[in-house]
């Protein structure tokens, strides 16, 4: 009697196996981006939970280059499981009016998962005479504050957030006028009394002097004074001095021109017309 | 050295000639209850976010015709690949289920930058997913060139696969 003939087998044909491999790689990558979607939907929502924080508050002040500069940092925390690559901020200041004033830029930095930084922010506004910004001086207005936000999140997904909002602002001689009183004439000399007055709105003091120029109508300074000045925040200044004006120099229809020395800077307002 | 008793077993050989292939019932009633979540997971979900984003006022990435029609087609030729398995028809079916994917995915990457807004605020938010789409391009890829080697093997040897396809 024969013996039983073994099955006889074989490993799957090459064709037959690289076909098989083919799908379960296609698997394999289905399953790690499937893993990968979750946990960065998961980081994702991390982080937005912990949006961005101003730290410490912002500060103003007069700055130098005829400048008021707002300072301030932004905590940028990032929980998630997935770094923040090329993080740039970027604001964008414009008046009530739309006009341009300044932006700033920071960045790019890295924000590794789990970690937290701090973003500076130092904006510079020109308000020297005639300056974009000149109006901050005298005017309390609305401030369109303009923000982006670029980053790359998790490797694969570049981000970008922008925001408008708007800012109140106080300036600090907020609405500055000047009156000039009855001229009375003695010894030869015409002598007016010109008082100056304004509400500091800002929130930074005011410590110096405010040096005044009374000019005729062809520009031509005809006298000046100075007044001495410590005003705090939120405070209303009121003063009258009186100025002695040069021989046949008549201010009517002129202007005033008063230039601010204090906190390390010189800085001229905005004409006022006389009437 | 590994020491035989405790070696992992080899995969059991398969017997040459020894397959089962279920019938053509079977296969047309189990492709059915796989088409299910297949349209759930493609068409179902998809259509039910964008409707969500589009009932609260938000601009949509993908017209949801789009999803709708290429979801639907995907599941349909994924679950007839299910069911010609045993045939010659399988790799070819599996080169146009993987093909259709991927003109899919192709079409998502053309607009794959998706903006935001938030309605009533002046929030925007813009994300980018390009880099995604084309790593998910490798999948239908790997695929479709695993159609193309079924197509050539099932030319070159009919049936050859099948023991091992469905082992008896």
């Amino acid at each position: 009697m024969a013996a039983p003939t073994p099955p006889r087998t074989r490993r799957p044909p090459g064709l037959y196996r690289l076909a098989r491999a083919l799908r379960r790689v296609s698997v394999v990558i289905v399953v790690l981006l499937l893993l990968f979607l979750a946990t960065v939907g998961y980081s994702a929502f991390e982080l937005v939970r912990s949006s961005p924080q101003q730290s410490g508050g912002y500060s103003a002040g007069f700055d130098s280059n005829d400048t008021i500069s707002v300072t301030g940092s932004l905590s940028v925390s990032n929980p998630g499981w997935y770094p923040l690559s090329g993080f740039t901020l970027s604001l964008r200041i414009l008046n009530a009016s739309g006009v341009y004033l300044g932006e700033v830029s920071d960045g790019p930095v890295t924000l590794a998962a789990g970690a937290t930084t701090s973003v500076p922010i130092a904006l510079y506004l020109p308000v020297a005479a005639n300056g974009a910004a000149e109006s901050l001086l005298v005017q309390n207005q609305y401030l369109d504050l303009g923000v982006w936000g670029n980053a790359t999140y998790a490797y694969l997904f570049p981000v970008s957030v922008h925001f408008d909002q708007n800012k109140s602002w106080g300036a600090p001689f907020s609405d500055f006028s000047v009156s000039v009183g009855t001229p009375s004439v003695a010894n030869g000399s015409t002598t007016v009394p010109v008082t100056i007055s304004y509400s500091n709105d800002a929130s930074f003091a005011e410590a110096g002097s405010l040096g005044m120029t009374v000019r005729s109508s062809g520009g031509t300074a005809c006298g000046g004074a100075t007044y001495p000045l410590n005003v705090a925040p939120q405070s209303f200044y009121y003063e009258t001095r009186n100025v002695t004006l040069a021989t046949g120099c008549s201010i009517a229809g002129g202007s005033v021109v008063a230039v601010y020395s204090g906190n390390g800077v010189n800085l001229a307002l905005p004409p006022e017309p006389l009437p | 050295m590994i020491d035989s008793a405790t070696a992992p077993a080899p995969p059991p050989p398969v017997e040459v000639g020894a397959y089962s292939v279920p019938g053509l019932g079977y296969r047309i009633l189990a492709g059915g209850a796989r088409l299910i979540p297949l349209l759930i997971l493609l068409v179902g979900l998809p259509v039910a976010a964008l409707t969500f984003l589009q009932s609260h006022g938000i601009s949509l990435p993908v017209p949801i015709l789009t999803v709708e029609v290429a979801g639907v087609l995907i599941s349909v030729l994924s679950t007839a690949r299910y069911i010609v398995k045993p045939t010659a028809a399988y790799g070819p079916v599996s080169v146009a289920t993987s093909a259709v994917t991927i003109a899919y995915l192709l079409v998502l990457l053309a607009q794959a930058s998706y903006t935001l807004g938030v309605p009533g605020s002046s929030v925007g938010i813009s994300v980018g997913y390009a880099r995604l789409l084309e790593l998910a391009l490798l999948v239908p890829t790997f695929a479709l060139v695993a159609g193309l080697v079924t197509t050539v093997e099932d030319l070159a040897s009919p049936k050859e696969r099948l023991p091992f396809d469905y082992p008896a």
